[in-house]
């Protein structure tokens, strides 16, 4: 993996990670995220749209004059998720119904647009296909990881459903962690979603200022040693 | 300029090509899909083996008195003879808005069985009227508007006979006062019920 390809994982998956960083992608990804399989369902879902976009707006950005940038990337985004929504309707519509009106939301998602405007209207193919993939497994991995909590603490159980996204085998997947009891019905309504994505930003504040002492001790160590 | 448009405008037909292609493909599938899933949703209630007509195609929508949406209702039929009527109803009553559920009257007018089609109820409180989450809603098998008698049906919270779900007594009435609005609507039309003429055309989506 060469240096920028490695920057560009770096990027989406931590330095730049568009759920905790950017912050963007907000309504669908507090709305859904109830449950992990749910937010796998819309993670995967985006990370298609937004690796296909990149890719497509990258070939694109010899021909499109700045003037039409923004109408021709919509119109790319739109068409993708249109795709994308008719296909889950015809293979998937369990999950399809599950996820409902936030497969046409991908739509609004600024990450998708964002990430067309900021980095594959200027970069070659391979980066922008990197930087799809990278981005949008960062997106999904904060999709699944809030859903994950939320299900654990709110109802007690992790991958309930799976079946409706990975098909009649995952239902051996569904685990309880907890009994069903001591579910804390917090965490599954709205606010359990702005609090558990603020509780994961802060951890990873933490990790990184951990990590930025760490770096300085070591530092100022070396110095004094020297 | 008209290099411009023109660019745009080929980016707009491949997108219309891609597009009309995946409908195309997708069309048929998504159909039957949609098929499936409405007459596994009324076999809950009446089991394949209980009839031998087009479920599905004999339907015909109608107001019930109190539900402010038009309600679809299906019949089951065996040798011509009536099965069960089965309507899809959404009442507006709910804790957080609409309640769809699906009531299953038998010819003679007691319920076959409800179940719950769609909800935004509480998670936990209002989200046991789902048969996967509590055994609540099996408790109108077998009622009609003669046992209880009409004036008992409401929950025993508020003087009637059913039992309530506990912290979710406005959704546990929004649900006994549909069902009883479906029995009201059928005692009425008891005669012309299974002789109204079915209506064609793609089946409602349930």
């Amino acid at each position: 993996m060469s240096e920028s390809r490695r920057e560009i994982w770096k990027q989406g998956l931590w330095n730049n990670n568009p759920g905790l960083v950017q912050l963007l992608g907000l309504c669908p990804l507090l709305a859904v995220t109830g449950t992990a399989v749910n937010g796998l369902g819309l993670g995967l879902a985006t990370l298609f749209v937004l690796t296909i976009s990149n890719l497509a707006v990258s070939a694109l950005r010899g021909i499109i004059r700045p003037e039409i940038r923004i109408p021709v990337f919509v119109l790319v985004i739109a068409t993708l998720v249109t795709v994308v929504d008719l296909v889950m309707q015809a293979w998937f519509s369990s999950l399809s119904r599950t996820l409902g009106i936030f497969i046409p939301l991908i739509v609004t998602n600024c990450t998708i647009l964002g990430r067309a405007e900021a980095f594959a209207s200027r970069r070659p193919m391979a980066d922008a296909l990197s930087d799809g993939l990278a981005q949008g497994t960062g997106f999904a991995a904060v999709l699944v990881v809030l859903g994950a909590g939320r299900e654990i603490v709110g109802r007690g159980t992790l991958m309930a459903d799976a079946h409706l996204l990975l098909g009649d085998w995952a239902r051996s997947l569904e685990m309880s962690v907890l009994p069903q009891e001591t579910g804390l019905l917090l965490a599954v309504l709205p606010p359990g979603a702005f609090i558990g994505l603020g509780l994961m930003v802060a951890a990873r504040n933490r990790i990184i200022r951990s990590r930025n002492a760490r770096t300085r001790a070591a530092a100022s160590t070396r110095h004094q040693t020297a | 300029m008209l290099r411009t448009l023109f660019t745009l405008g080929l980016i707009g037909l491949l997108a219309a090509a891609l597009l009309s292609g995946v409908h195309l493909a997708t069309r048929d599938r998504i159909a039957s899909e949609q098929q499936r899933q409405a007459l596994a949703t009324l076999n809950q209630l009446v089991p394949e083996s209980a009839y031998d007509n087009e479920l599905i195609e004999d339907r015909f929508s109608t107001r019930i008195p109190g539900l402010p949406t038009l309600a679809t209702l299906y019949r089951a039929r065996l040798d011509d003879a009536p099965v069960a009527l089965l309507a899809d109803i959404i009442t507006p009553d709910g804790y957080s808005g609409d309640i769809r559920l699906l009531v299953g009257v038998h010819p003679d007018g007691e319920v076959i069985g409800v179940r719950i089609l769609e909800h935004r109820e509480t998670p936990g409180l209002g989200d046991q009227i789902e048969l996967e989450r509590s055994n609540w809603i099996r408790q109108f098998k077998g009622a009609s508007l003669v046992d209880p008698p009409a004036e008992s049906w409401a929950s025993d919270k508020r003087g009637g006979a059913f039992d309530t779900l506990s912290s979710a007594t406005i959704t546990s009435s929004a649900v006994i006062d549909a069902v009883r609005r479906v029995l009201a609507w059928y005692s009425a039309n008891r005669d012309n019920a299974f002789a109204i003429e079915a209506e064609s055309g793609d089946p409602s989506t349930p």
